[in-house]
């Protein structure tokens, strides 16, 4: 539980940690993409601006490519660059270098692009209504019990609609590609979560013209959220056969507006539920889920986002008869990818709301509709895995016990009977399986390496990255806290795939669950094997033993067995666990929904350091609210944002009070923090309006003109 | 006399395609003049530079000459002279937000401020600059209409004064003639004394935003009658407005007899909301009504 500053604290305060664009090579030239601003077509004719030597630029196609035209991703469907034709806007054309970056950014917007244009699916819903645009892989859970629904049985039947989010890291996208020809290496400086994938990518595009792609991440990443796990890939591959082309390092840094406009985000998703409820006992007894995505143009890695979204739909109520049915959707716009939460937050965006409707209906209050239906000791999730612990539950009676909701409760349905204005209060729930989904922990097959030096430093070794979420730090600690060793007598190795083992990507709420614990383990391991009580006086009394390397993997827990045919069995062996209550003060006036006060309280296991967990879940929990209450992506008939002026994203000033707490902190082991925060809290908001007004509404974000769109739907009201 | 030395090229490449942008930083107000005057065709006039820097950056903005103003301390301060308080066209948002002056005169105008963009760009963004863009969204616009501001307009052998009512004739059009520029604002210091007022902006969040509308109101009701009604709306047309219509309507009039069926009919008149990626034209104009509504009532 100790709150250790983190290691990037200083040198990214006084500036000596590069970020990728810090970074200069002697000979160094700028790269750009040059996108597709059409939906779906044929590339007829690219002219670019008079008045520049074409001779100064380095161009390349789909044509140059060494190797193959496909991303390395789940689904390998989506080329680096298109060749005749294109398939969503913002696709890449092209990759450009020149020496000077403001010229090259010139000639790029001056370039035009003719198209012989085709019919294309651009608005979310076109592309979410109609069954004919379902594509891929289709995922089943099917837990019914093939009862009848009883007559008397209450049925709901509701639609929910979740939008885009975009990450918002603090750096924009970038990378830099040096080629190596003596040694036939493609060295690749990266921003990215994964460097193993990005390795892939280099070595896909680049075929056989190179022996290996070796990756290093820059020392300072300035966020991700999942939107640098496979765009990374994609902008790897055209840097590094620019830098083959012109023979120097080329570097590409996305302008914001190009960011936004054409990386990953979260997946925009229609969900279908119908339900029904036994009066009598106030239990669900059964439930249809159709989960949706818009994928975007290709797959990528949407059926991996779409099987965690499946697995969390149901949220955290046990449902005798359960029945989830997940697919894909096309649409000609830019792949949707990896964004916390992965599938999650939508699921619960639907299900949180649908139980509120449900208690409504039965004139209950949500909490005690909520603990008769919430998941408990012996009861099981659609896959069959059982509940082995109340976690869930004890989340719930805390936050409610803690944001006095009750009280709250009666309270607000007073105050707003003599004011315009309403006060509401709402809870959602939530719960996120650590690391990868089913088997894929055992597939990933995690290796960490550590070397212990002749001066009792330790050097840890591992290709998960430190993007400012503080996972080197709380690694490091992981390993220290085991067998007491001085943290400064720590080094955590910048991630380099010729030097780190693949311990696999950063993402999925893994690197503290899966490699933390993992260090934890292999630090009393080594204690072991050498027998010392401390290993500073162990290794100056051993110097003829040290240096000494160590390399160690994760082994999956035997109990851990999933059928990824039938959707059956254990999906993740542990689940963070949380719960949430939110208040909010309704202006009349103005539609506008204003946040007084967020109180969560979640199991993650051990807390390895307090002050980095509580920095995670707080700015999670924030990202969460702002995707229910103000982020919006595209609106109709107006496209996609552009830039921070119009993607609203919350400032300090909108930010409620944000209570967390940790329970069951003395667990063994840490469980996955990183997504967790951004699945639950949005529901929350939704139910508080929905219990100060009664209007009940089913899409994401609340921005005031929805609203009064729904208020007008809800006249009496 | 002129330092046109500081010219600036930003791009140069193996002498194929240069792109050329002017800067001039005239030394005094005279010499700025002379300066704009040697200019012909389109240029601009950099103040804060919060909005022109942008459009630099994004390219809408390539080859006209920039003049700097935001050096001419001249145009730079708040002070009192007879019964106006006059603020220099290059007064910073935090010199507005900072001045005990405006405190102690017009501290509803001063208070209304404080969610103007974010601190960083109030310490640059000037009071003239936020006027002379014509931006529909501007936020002081509509406090200085109520206020009943005048603009002191400057030119080489000219000075006149107009009201900030009268300024705008359409999207970014104004009054100004050619090489004039806002030299002060001028404010009467009992604008706001004895009114009840009122301002609110609406945007997507509470801080740095781009106003979805803004209102600002000055009333003064006696025995329930509105003896006083001063309305001006930012965001709802071409350029920030005053109601005048509504307030026509609305002046002598008992509060509770009210008829907001006439309200809206003058009001749409007056106004013509649009939607746009940031807003809808019915959220605009139920906003609008429900303020005007609140702000009489309250």
């Amino acid at each position: 539980m100790k709150s250790i500053r983190k290691i990037d604290a200083i040198p990214k305060l006084n500036g000596s940690w590069k970020f990728l664009d810090d970074y200069s090579y002697e000979g160094m030239i700028h790269g750009q993409l040059l996108y597709s601003t059409c939906h779906h077509g044929f590339i007829r004719k690219v002219t670019f601006p008079e008045g520049y030597d074409l001779s100064e630029f380095t161009m390349v196609y789909a044509e140059d490519i060494l190797g193959e035209n496909i991303v390395p991703e789940p689904v390998c469907d989506q080329p680096y660059m298109a060749d005749k034709e294109v398939f969503h806007f913002g696709q890449v054309i092209m990759g450009i270098a020149h020496p000077n970056r403001k010229l090259l950014r010139e000639f790029i917007s001056n370039t035009s692009i003719e198209y012989k244009e085709l019919p294309a699916i651009t608005d979310i819903k076109e592309c979410l209504e109609n069954e004919d645009n379902v594509f891929g892989r289709k995922l089943t859970i099917d837990h019914r019990t093939g009862k009848k629904p009883d007559p008397n049985w209450v049925h709901h039947h509701k639609i929910y609609y979740t939008p885009h989010q975009e990450q918002a890291y603090l750096e924009p996208q970038g990378m830099i590609a040096i080629w190596q020809p003596k040694d036939k290496i493609m060295f690749v400086r990266a921003n990215c979560q994964c460097p193993f994938f990005v390795k892939e990518g280099v070595e896909a595009i680049m075929g056989n013209k190179i022996k290996e792609a070796v990756i290093e991440t820059s020392e300072g990443i300035g966020g991700a959220f999942g939107g640098k796990e496979d765009f990374p890939s994609l902008l790897a591959g055209i840097t590094s056969l620019l830098s083959y082309k012109s023979g120097k390092p080329v570097k590409i840094v996305l302008d914001r507006s190009d960011d936004i406009q054409i990386t990953t985000k979260r997946h925009p998703a229609r969900i279908e539920i119908n339900s029904w409820t036994d009066p009598e006992t106030k239990k669900i007894m059964k439930i249809n889920i159709d989960y949706r995505l818009d994928t975007g143009a290709y797959q990528t890695l949407s059926p991996v986002v779409l099987a965690r979204g499946v697995l969390h739909a149901i949220s955290g109520y046990s449902i005798p008869s359960a029945f989830i049915r997940g697919r894909l959707f096309r649409s000609n716009t830019p792949s949707n990818g990896a964004f916390r939460g992965f599938g999650a937050p939508q699921g619960f965006a639907a299900m949180e709301a649908h139980i509120d409707k449900i208690a409504v209906d039965l004139k209950m209050n949500p909490y005690e509709f909520r603990k008769i239906n919430i998941f408990k000791i012996g009861d099981e999730f659609p896959t069959t895995q059982p509940i082995i612990e109340n976690n869930l539950s004890d989340c719930l009676e805390r936050v409610i016990e803690k944001s006095d909701y009750l009280n709250k409760l009666k309270e607000f349905k007073e105050w707003n009977k003599s004011h315009k204005d309403k006060k509401g209060i709402g809870i959602s729930i939530g719960y996120h399986g650590g690391g990868y989904t089913g088997n894929g922990e055992k597939i990933l097959n995690s290796e960490v390496k550590v070397v212990i030096e002749k001066d009792a430093i330790v050097k840890i070794y591992v290709s998960n990255t430190d993007m400012g979420q503080g996972a080197h730090t709380t690694l490091a600690q992981m390993f220290f806290e085991a067998i007491d060793h001085p943290l400064e007598k720590c080094r955590v190795q910048l991630p380099n795939t010729s030097k780190t083992p693949n311990s696999g990507p950063t993402v999925a709420s893994r690197t503290i669950y899966i490699i933390g614990n993992l260090l934890r383990k292999f630090a009393l391991k080594i204690k072991d094997e050498f027998g010392f009580e401390n290993l500073e006086n162990f290794v100056t009394s051993n110097q003829n033993k040290f240096p000494h390397e160590f390399r160690m993997k994760f082994v999956q827990d035997p109990s851990v067995v999933f059928d990824d045919e039938n959707y059956v069995g254990v999906a993740y062996k542990d689940y963070s666990w949380a719960a949430c209550v939110t208040e909010i003060y309704f202006h009349a006036d103005t539609y506008q929904i204003e946040l007084t006060k967020s109180c969560s309280v979640m199991d993650i296991g051990k807390v390895v350091n307090q002050k980095i967990a509580t920095g995670q879940a707080e700015g999670g929990i924030l990202q969460g609210l702002a995707y229910g209450l103000c982020e919006f992506f595209y609106k109709p008939g107006y496209g996609r944002m552009h830039g921070f002026t119009d993607y609203a994203l919350p400032t300090t000033m909108d930010i409620p009070e944000i209570d967390v707490e940790f329970i069951h902190t003395d667990s063994l082991i840490a469980k996955g923090l990183g997504e967790i925060p951004m699945d639950f809290p949005a529901p929350s908001i939704r139910n508080a309006f929905y219990n100060a007004t009664g209007v009940f509404i089913d899409e994401y974000p609340l921005v005031p003109e929805r609203i009064l769109r729904n208020l007008n739907v809800n006249k009496h009201c | 006399m002129l330092d046109i030395n500081c010219q600036y090229k930003s791009v140069e490449v193996s002498g194929k395609k240069e792109i050329n942008m002017k800067f001039y930083k005239p030394k005094s107000l005279l010499e700025l003049f002379e300066t704009s005057e040697k200019i012909e065709g389109k240029k601009y006039f950099l103040a804060g530079g919060t909005d022109i820097n942008v459009q630099i950056k994004n390219g809408m903005i390539k080859d006209e000459p920039i003049i700097f103003l935001n050096h001419l301390t001249e145009l730079k301060n708040i002070l009192q002279s007879d019964n106006h308080i006059i603020i220099g066209a290059l007064t910073s948002f935090s010199e507005i937000l900072e001045s005990e002056l405006l405190k102690n005169k017009l501290p509803f105008f001063q208070n209304s401020l404080k969610n103007f963009a974010s601190p960083l760009i109030q310490t640059t963004a000037t009071i003239g600059g936020n006027i002379a863009n014509g931006s529909p969204t501007a936020d002081i616009v509509p406090l200085l209409l109520i206020l009943d501001a005048k603009l002191k307009l400057f030119s080489k052998s000219k000075l006149r004064e107009v009201p900030i009512s009268e300024f705008y004739l359409g999207y970014k059009k104004f009054i100004l003639k050619r090489n004039e520029i806002i030299g002060a604002v001028l404010i009467p210091e009992n604008a706001e004394t004895g009114y009840e007022t009122f301002y609110k902006k609406i945007g997507s969040r509470k801080a740095l935003y781009i106003a979805k509308l803004a209102i600002a109101g000055l009333k003064k009701i006696s025995n329930n009658k509105i003896e006083e009604i001063k309305l001006a709306v930012g965001s709802l047309n071409e350029y920030p407005r005053r109601l005048f219509k509504v307030e026509e309507y609305l002046k002598n009039k008992l509060v509770n007899e009210i008829d907001f069926a006439d309200v809206e009919h003058f009001l749409q008149k007056e106004i013509t909301p649009i939607t746009d990626l940031r807003s809808d034209k019915e959220y605009r104009y139920r906003v609008c009504i429900n303020l005007i509504r609140t702000f009489l009532n309250q």
